[in-house]
C-alpha cells in the first residue's frame, strides 16, 4: 500500500471504509454498559460485538478490502516545491554584535576540588582567628557550624559553643569539606565561563552573593544559629575562600574540550556522515 | 461535533459536486482515513473542552465571593469530577491523538497508519467511553434517584469510591468511561508505535525524523506503559465494587494507598504523556517562525526520551502528604526534581533556535513565545512542590492548582492553539485569520494570568483545594474574585476564537500547499491533502526536505 506507483497508473489502492470497527466498538461499550444500566444492555452489546467482529475478520481475511482511489486531476495536485528566491543568511561569529562562546579551553575538574581543599584550609584559618579574636577560642565558630545539625548546640550557651566538643568538631569538618569541595568544584566550572574580571567575580562578588542568599534565608532555617553569626566576619572568611579558590584554579593550566566536535563523535559514534559537508549524499 | 465535521469535509477544492448531508455524514462514520479520523479527534476534543470549560466557569462564579449560594455542594463536586477528567481524559488525550493521527503519516511520508481500522476502532472507543462518562448525568442512579454524574474527583481516591461512600453507580461510570477510552487510547498507541517503526518513506532514518514525529512516538511508548496500571486498578476496583473484592477496602485488609500507587503511577506519567504533544508542537513551531533549523536536534531527543523514562519514578510526589517513609520521600523528590532538567534542557534548546533567527511572530509563534514563558513558571512551582516540607504545606491548597494549570493551559492549551493556527490551512485548506487570532492571544493570555497567576495567593495562605465555599474574612476573598474575573476575560478570548474557527471555515483566504514556507513533508501535498496523500511517496535527505528543494544551493543533507 505504501509503496509508490512505479507502474503510472492513475489511481492507488487505499483501506475501504468500513463500519465495523465502530460497531464494535460501541458493542464493546454497551456490552460494559450493561454493568451500569440493564443486563439486556449487556447481550445487545455482546451480541453486536460479536457480528461486528466477524465482519472485521472477513473484512481483512484472506485479504484486506482495498478500494482504488483516482488519482487528483493534474491541476489539483500539489505544485512543485521550488527553489526559493531568497538568499539563505548564515548566522555568523561576531557580526551584528551576535557573540558565541563555547568553552573551548576550561580547567580541569580536578582544579576546581583542589581550590576547594586550598579554600576550605584557608577559609577555616581565618574562621579559627576570628573565634580567637572575638571570643577567645577558636572551637566557637565550628560549634556554630556543627550546630546547624546538631540541636544539641544551636540552643547551648555561649560558654559551651567556645569549648572543644569532638563530635562538633568532626561533623563541623565534615560539612566543611564537602561544602568546600563542591563550591570548588563549582569554581572551577564557572569561572573560565565568566567573560574576565575572574578576580573580582570570584573572590568578591561571589562570597557577597551566596553571603546574601544564606543572611536571607537563615533566619527561617537556624534562627539559633542566625542570631550568633556575625555578618562582617563571616563575609570576611567566605571573601578569603573565594580568593583562595580563583587564585588556585586560575594557576592550573587550561585543558581543551570537545566542545566544537559534533555529539555524535563525543559519544564515540563512528558514522557516514560525521565528517564535514559532502557534495553527494 | 459533526456540524463541524461535515463543513471540514466540504472545503475539500476537489469534491467539485456536495454530497447529501447524510451520506457525507455516512463518510465520516465509515472511514479509516487518519485525517479524518484526527479531525474527528481534535473536533470532539474541542467539543468536550467547552463543555469542560463551561463547568469551570460555574465553578469559579461559585468561589467568587465567600459564601455564594450559585452552586450547592453536591453539584459543585460532581462539576469539579467531569471538568478534571473531561479535560485529562476527554481533551489533551484526543488532542495528542487528534494530532498524532493528521500529522505523523503526512510528516513521514506514509499514506495512512500502520492499522487503519485499529484507528477507527480506537478513535469510536475514545468517543463512546466519553458519551458513557456523560450517559451518567441522565442515567445513573444516584443518592436521590435521579441521575447523578461521578462526583470522587479526578483522581478518585479509595476508600471515597467504596459502595459505603459511593452509593448509586455514579462512580461506576467514571470507571467504565475511562476504561472503554482507555482500551482506545491503546489501540492507537499501538498504531502509532508501529506506524513510526515501519512505515517511514525512504531516506528518513531516525536522525531525520521531525522532532515533532520523535515525541509523539516517545509519547506513544509511554501511554503503553501507563494506562495498563490505571486499568488493572479500576478492574480491581470494579472487583470492589461489583463482587465484594477488598483490594481498597482498608477496614478489610486492603489498602487505600494502593489506589494512591497505582494511580499516580498512571497519573503523574499522564500529565507528561499530555505535555510532550506541547512540546512536539513547540519544536514544529518555533523554528518555521524562527526561520532556524531547530537547535539541538539531538539533545532535543534524548531529553525526550530522559523526560519519558523519569516520569515514571516520579509519582510519589503527589503522595508526599501520606506519610511514607523518609527515604521514600526524599527518592521522590530528587527525582522529581531532576525531571526539570531535560525540561530545562528543552527550554534553552527552543530559546537557542530563535535566538539570532528571523523572527516572525505570526498568530502560532506568539502562542508559542507565550508559552515559553508560562511554562516556565510552571515548572519552578512544581520544583517547589517537591520540596517535601514546603509540599507538607502546600499540598491540596489552591496553589498546586495553580501549579498544574500553568503547565496544562500555558503549557498544553497555549500550544494546542499554536497547533490549530499552524496546521488550519494544511487541514482545511483556508488560514484562520490573523486579526482575530492576535485578539484570541490577547485576551485569552491576559484572562490566563489574571485568573492563574493570583491563584497561587490564595493557596499560600491556606485555601484547600475542593471547597465549594469558603468564610470571608480569610484574607481569601479579593483574590478569588480576581481569578474569576480572569475566566470571564478567557472566555471573550475564547469567543473570538470559535469565531475565528467558524468564520475562517466559510470564507478564510486561500492557504495554498505551504503557506508558512515550512519544511515537512505535510508542505509538500495539497491543502487539504488528497485521501492517499502523496501522489508518489517521497524521498528524503535530510531533516527538512522541503528546505533541501527551496535552497538546492544550501541543503541541509549537507551538513549531515
Ligand atoms: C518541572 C516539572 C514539574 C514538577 C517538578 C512538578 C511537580 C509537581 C508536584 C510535586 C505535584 C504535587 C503537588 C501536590 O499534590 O501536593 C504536582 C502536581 C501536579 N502536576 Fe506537576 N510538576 C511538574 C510538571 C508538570 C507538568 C508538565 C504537568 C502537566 C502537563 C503537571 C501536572 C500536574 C498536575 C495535573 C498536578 C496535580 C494533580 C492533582 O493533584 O490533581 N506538572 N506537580
Ligand atoms: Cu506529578
Amino acid at each position: 500500500m505504501s509503496a509508490p506507483r512505479d507502474d503510472g497508473s492513475e489511481s492507488i489502492r487505499m483501506p475501504a471504509p468500513t463500519a465495523w470497527p465502530m460497531l464494535l466498538a460501541a458493542g464493546i461499550c454497551l456490552g460494559f454498559a450493561g454493568l451500569v444500566t440493564n443486563a439486556i444492555v449487556t447481550v445487545t452489546g455482546a451480541g453486536l460485538a460479536v457480528i461486528a467482529a466477524r465482519g472485521w475478520i472477513r473484512e481483512v481475511l484472506p485479504v484486506q478490502h482495498l478500494e482504488e482511489v483516482e488519482l487528483r486531476p493534474a491541476a489539483l495536485r500539489a505544485r512543485d516545491v521550488l527553489p526559493s528566491t531568497a538568499r539563505v543568511d548564515h548566522l555568523e561569529v561576531g557580526r551584528d554584535g551576535h557573540r558565541m562562546r563555547l568553552p573551548i579551553e576550561i580547567h580541569p575538574w580536578t582544579a576546581g576540588l583542589g581550590g576547594g581543599l586550598i579554600g576550605a584550609l584557608v577559609m577555616a584559618l581565618v574562621a579559627a582567628a576570628i573565634g580567637v579574636a572575638t571570643h577567645g577560642s577558636p572551637w566557637y565558630p565550628i560549634n556554630l557550624l556543627a550546630a546547624t545539625v546538631m540541636p544539641s548546640l544551636s540552643g547551648a550557651g555561649t560558654a559551651t559553643l567556645e569549648a572543644f566538643d569532638p563530635t562538633a568538631f568532626g561533623l563541623a569538618s565534615v560539612i566543611h569539606l564537602l561544602a568546600s569541595l563542591l563550591v570548588g568544584a563549582l569554581y572551577g566550572l564557572i569561572l573560565p565561563l565568566v567573560p574576565r574580571h575572574h578576580v573580582l567575580v570570584g573572590g568578591l562578588v561571589a562570597p557577597l552573593f551566596w553571603t546574601g542568599l544564606l543572611w536571607a534565608v537563615l533566619g527561617v532555617l537556624n534562627p539559633a544559629l542566625n542570631g550568633r553569626i556575625e555578618w562582617p566576619w563571616f563575609v570576611l572568611s567566605q571573601v578569603a575562600f573565594g580568593l583562595a579558590v580563583g587564585w588556585f584554579v586560575s594557576r592550573r593550566e587550561k585543558i581543551a574540550t570537545l566542545q566544537d566536535v559534533p555529539l555524535a563523535a563525543r559519544a564515540g559514534i563512528e558514522a557516514a556522515g560525521l565528517g564535514p559537508g559532502r557534495d553527494e549524499a | 461535533m459533526a456540524v463541524l465535521d461535515r463543513s471540514l469535509a466540504s472545503s475539500s477544492p476537489g469534491e467539485a459536486v456536495r454530497l447529501p448531508v447524510a451520506s457525507r455524514l455516512h463518510d465520516w462514520v465509515v472511514t479509516a482515513d487518519h485525517k479524518k479520523l484526527g479531525l474527528m479527534y481534535i473536533a470532539s476534543g474541542l467539543v468536550f473542552f467547552l463543555v469542560a470549560g463551561v463547568m469551570a466557569s460555574m465553578m469559579r462564579i461559585q468561589l467568587a465571593f465567600p459564601q455564594n449560594d450559585f452552586l450547592g455542594p453536591n453539584t459543585f463536586n460532581r462539576l469539579m469530577t467531569m471538568h478534571g477528567t473531561t479535560m485529562v481524559f476527554f481533551v489533551g488525550m484526543p488532542m495528542f491523538f487528534g494530532f498524532a493521527n493528521y500529522l505523523v503519516p503526512l510528516q513521514i511520508g506514509a499514506r495512512d497508519l500502520a492499522f487503519p481500522r485499529l484507528n477507527a476502532f480506537g478513535f469510536w472507543m475514545f468517543l463512546f467511553g466519553g458519551l458513557l462518562l456523560y450517559f451518567s448525568a441522565i442515567g445513573s442512579e444516584g443518592l436521590y434517584g435521579a441521575g447523578s454524574t461521578p462526583d470522587v474527583g479526578w483522581f478518585a481516591y479509595a476508600p471515597l469510591t467504596s459502595r459505603t461512600f459511593s452509593r448509586g453507580n455514579a462512580t461506576d461510570y467514571w470507571i467504565l468511561g475511562i476504561l472503554l477510552s482507555s482500551v482506545g487510547s491503546t489501540a492507537t498507541a499501538i498504531n502509532l508505535v508501529t506506524t513510526v517503526a515501519t512505515m517511514r518513506c525512504p531516506g528518513m532514518t531516525l536522525r531525520r525524523m521531525p522532532l515533532f514525529v520523535w515525541i509523539l512516538w516517545v509519547d506513544a511508548i509511554l501511554v503503553l506503559f501507563v494506562l495498563s496500571p490505571l486499568t488493572a486498578a479500576q478492574v480491581m476496583l470494579l472487583f470492589d465494587r461489583f463482587l465484594g473484592a477488598h483490594f481498597f477496602d482498608t477496614q478489610a485488609g486492603g489498602s487505600a494507598v494502593l489506589w494512591q500507587h497505582f494511580f499516580w503511577f498512571f497519573g503523574h506519567p499522564e500529565v507528561y504523556v499530555l505535555i510532550l504533544p506541547a512540546f512536539a508542537i513547540a519544536s514544529e513551531v518555533i523554528p518555521v517562525f524562527s526561520r532556524k533549523p531547530l537547535f539541538g536536534y539531538p539533545i532535543m531527543v534524548a531529553a525526550t526520551i530522559c523526560i519519558g523514562m523519569i516520569s515514571m519514578s516520579v509519582w510519589v510526589h503527589h503522595m508526599f502528604v501520606v506519610g511514607l517513609e523518609p527515604g521514600a520521600n526524599t527518592f521522590f523528590a530528587a527525582s522529581t526534581m531532576a525531571i526539570a532538567v531535560p525540561t530545562g534542557i528543552k527550554i534553552f534548546n527552543w530559546l537557542g533556535t530563535m535566538w539570532g533567527g528571523r523572527i516572525r511572530f505570526r498568530v502560532p509563534m506568539l502562542w508559542c513565545t507565550a508559552f515559553l514563558v508560562e511554562f516556565v513558571l510552571a515548572g519552578l512551582t512544581g520544583v517547589i512542590l517537591a520540596t517535601v516540607p514546603i509540599d507538607w504545606q502546600l499540598s491540596d491548597s489552591y496553589f498546586v492548582v495553580a501549579h498544574f494549570h500553568f503547565v496544562l493551559i500555558g503549557g498544553l492549551l497555549f500550544n494546542i492553539f499554536a497547533a490549530i493556527y499552524y496546521w488550519f490551512p494544511k487541514a482545511t485548506g483556508r488560514m484562520l485569520d490573523e486579526g482575530l487570532g492576535r485578539k484570541h492571544f490577547f485576551w485569552f493570555v491576559l484572562g490566563f494570568n489574571l485568573t492563574f497567576l493570583p491563584m497561587h495567593v490564595p493557596g499560600l495562605l491556606g485555601m484547600p483545594r475542593r471547597i465549594y465555599t469558603y468564610m470571608p474574612g480569610r484574607g481569601w476573598d479579593a483574590w478569588n474574585l480576581v481569578v474569576t474575573a480572569g475566566v470571564a476575560v478567557q472566555a471573550v478570548g475564547i469567543l473570538f476564537f470559535l469565531w475565528n474557527v467558524i468564520s475562517s471555515l466559510r470564507g478564510g483566504e486561500p492557504a495554498g500547499d505551504d503557506p508558512w514556507d515550512a519544511w515537512t513533508l505535510e508542505w509538500a501535498t495539497t491543502s487539504p491533502p488528497p485521501e492517499y496523500n502523496f501522489e508518489e511517496i517521497p524521498t528524503v535527505r535530510s531533516r527538512r526536505p522541503l528546505w533541501d528543494l527551496k535552497h538546492p544551493e544550501d541543503p541541509d543533507w549537507r551538513w549531515e
